[in-house]
């Protein structure tokens, strides 16, 4: 079943109206991703990340663009369609903490989205369903009852997990669900994801800016900054042989534990500029070390080897 | 080594944290010296007591809850922890300065960055108001931010900008002692990269001495000169960079190393350490791992397991002493 495509984004856009204008959060982002495949979509604060994986599973409603389930178009649909739309997509959260709510058990917030479902006849079903998923996800029986302040943040991401997981989706959107954790528990929580992944052949997207999480989880990655993708290729690609500048400067900036390798950074001055009505043409080229006049033409993703694509004109002079 | 002749030594630290009938021990016993002009990294899981390490130093602690029950601080050779409020005051933010975890709340949202670091200069300064004021446009300046936004509000800054303020205001007076308190991890990976060395440029131009929390065993690599591992409120594992990341000896070191995801090879599944922290109102008996260890034994569930030196300035609280070889 690996390979065929389940999730296919054509320019999506997504604008958020501001007092000074125009937010471009989403401007133009295309990809597809396979069942039972992860893609992993990186990028610093406020490059649109998170609102791209919102705007997939209709936790915001597109400005423009298409994202197809199975073939089918889910930016437009409505009513009971939606529902059944949002069975297949799910999200889990940055923030366990937050993410929960306080005042209800986890055994309830688990059973909620079943109980909603309308799948199960009885209370007998329904409980036994909850425990299946409290079960596949770690719970022990002694904290079914508790509330989420009584849970450390690796238990509670793991409640956020069993929740996203109630209705058998098919795509998940994991918008940094290991962030909030330390390393020692956030190897428990990726060892759950990649574990939950293989037993039910579920396709994740990815989101975060930890690197070498994402390369450990993903079978391709983008690139995102200001809003638009700038690379796109395998795992493997990305890390051995990407060709964006950003990329490069992304990659040299993360701190080795090699205490042999001092950093190698490629300097990069300045910050991430504003998404607020962006010039047309490439939006990195303020910080890009490579930028001349050609940047300032709107850049295309072309594919420059298999499966590999980038957004910079000045891609064969500066590799 | 005599704790007179150096730079800073902590001597059996003790700190607990009192709410409503419960007693939290955040710091059991800790102890370390450091160099002048060196820097030492502590690293630990959330909770480890490693804020409380560097609180404690600066005596910024809020009592109650907290309560430092025992143990002796020397800065260069003298003991600060005896010295009243006031003598206290003219050191910390001059001598002894700290850089903050969270930019956005370390800041006073309705100062201008310059009057803030204008604050700090009058009081350990005798400036007039202009030479401070010239003095804050400088230290902007040191830290990449034009002068001419002395005059702006902390909202007006991203966060990386915030902290190289925050690191303006620590770096204002030449302290001798930099406490930085994740200083980096609110920041991006390219920020980050701007900011660790950023800091690096200022301690040797100043030979800062610095202790720099983190619990990222990246950061540490490429900043500190030694380390010290901490769990449950005590250093389980101390030693120079090499020795901690070329011999990790205690356990729980180990585990740290081998939960990160590797840049280099890619294995299928991560190794985490089995089970949670503690709870750390009620710390396990004898060695507070020993739940979460693969080697314990029934001689690590009772008394205090003592620091054993492996090699010179290898310390290590581990019965199970053999250090994993990395190539």
């Amino acid at each position: 079943m690996a390979g065929e495509t389940l999730i296919e984004v054509k320019n999506l856009k997504k604008y958020f109206k501001v007092p000074t204008g125009m937010n471009h959060a989403v401007d133009d982002v295309s990809f597809t991703i396979n069942r039972g495949e992860t893609l992993g979509v990186v990028g610093e604060s406020g490059c649109g990340k998170s609102t791209l994986g919102r705007t997939i599973i209709r936790l915001q409603d597109a400005t423009d663009g298409q994202v197809l389930l199975h073939g089918e178009d889910v930016t437009t649909v409505t009513g009971k369609k939606l529902k059944q739309v949002r069975e297949k997509m799910q999200i889990i959260f940055q923030d366990p903490y937050s993410s929960l709510n306080p005042r209800m058990r986890i055994e309830s917030t688990v059973k909620e989205p079943l109980r909603l479902s309308g799948r199960f006849h009885s209370k007998a079903e329904l409980q036994e369903e909850t425990e299946r998923l409290m079960n596949l996800v770690g719970i022990d029986k002694r904290l079914r009852a508790s509330f989420p302040h009584e849970l450390d943040g690796g238990r509670r991401q793991r409640v956020g997990i069993a929740r996203a997981l109630a209705l058998n989706p098919e795509f998940v959107v994991c918008d940094e669900p290991v962030s909030a954790l330390d390393v020692s528990i956030q190897a428990q929580v990726l060892n759950l994801l990649i574990d939950l992944q293989e037993q039910m052949g579920l396709a994740y997207m990815f989101v975060t800016h930890d690197l070498s999480v994402v390369r450990h989880i993903s079978d391709h990655i983008c690139v995102m900054y200001l809003g638009q993708l700038v690379e796109k290729a395998p795992t493997k690609e990305i890390f051995e042989n990407h060709l964006h500048p950003y990329t490069a400067a992304l990659l040299s900036a993360i701190p080795s534990t090699d205490i042999f390798k001092p950093m190698q950074r490629v300097r990069l001055n300045g910050e991430i500029t504003s998404p607020i009505n962006p010039k047309p043409g490439c939006r990195f080229a303020a910080r890009c070390p490579y930028a001349t006049e050609a940047c300032s033409q709107p850049q295309e993703l072309k594919e420059v080897g298999k499966d590999h694509f980038v957004a910079c004109c000045r891609v064969k002079e500066i590799n | 080594m005599s704790e007179k002749n150096t730079f800073l030594s902590v001597k059996d630290l003790e700190v607990i944290y009192t709410s409503g009938k419960k007693t939290v021990k955040a710091v059991n016993g800790v102890s370390f010296n450091l160099e002048k002009g060196r820097t030492l990294g502590l690293v630990g899981e959330t909770g480890a007591g490693k804020t409380t390490i560097a609180k404690s130093i600066l005596r910024i602690l809020p009592d109650p809850p907290a309560k430092l029950v025992g143990g002796k601080i020397y800065l260069e050779g003298k003991e600060i922890n005896s010295l009243s409020e006031d003598e206290m005051r003219t050191i910390r933010g001059g001598k002894i300065a700290m850089i903050f975890q969270d930019p956005m709340t370390a800041l006073n949202p309705l100062m201008t960055v310059g009057d803030q670091i204008v604050e700090v200069l009058l009081l350990h300064n005798k400036y007039s108001t202009q030479e401070a004021k010239n003095e804050a446009v400088k230290m902007l300046e040191m830290v990449g931010i034009p002068g001419e936004r002395y005059i702006e509000y902390p909202h007006q800054f991203s966060g990386g900008m915030k902290q190289r303020v925050v690191i303006a205001m620590a770096l204002t007076c030449n302290p001798v002692l930099l406490l930085a308190d994740e200083p980096t991890t609110a920041l991006d990976v390219t920020i980050q990269a701007q900011v660790l060395e950023l800091i690096n440029e200022l301690k040797q131009k100043y030979s800062t001495s610095m202790i720099l929390i983190t619990h990222d065993l990246g950061v540490i690599a490429q900043t500190c000169d030694d380390v010290a591992v901490i769990y449950a409120g005590k250093i389980v594992e101390m030693g120079s960079k090499a020795d901690i990341f070329l011999h990790p000896t205690h356990p729980y070191t180990q585990g740290l190393f081998a939960s990160l995801p590797s840049m280099t090879d890619h294995a299928d599944r991560l190794t985490p350490i089995p089970g949670m922290p503690p709870d750390p109102t009620r710390l396990p008996e004898g060695c507070a791992f020993h739940p979460r260890c693969k080697y314990a034994t029934e001689k690590c569930k009772s008394g205090s397991v003592p620091a054993m030196e492996l090699t010179p300035g290898h310390f290590c609280c581990c019965y199970n002493n053999t250090a994993k070889e990395v190539s």
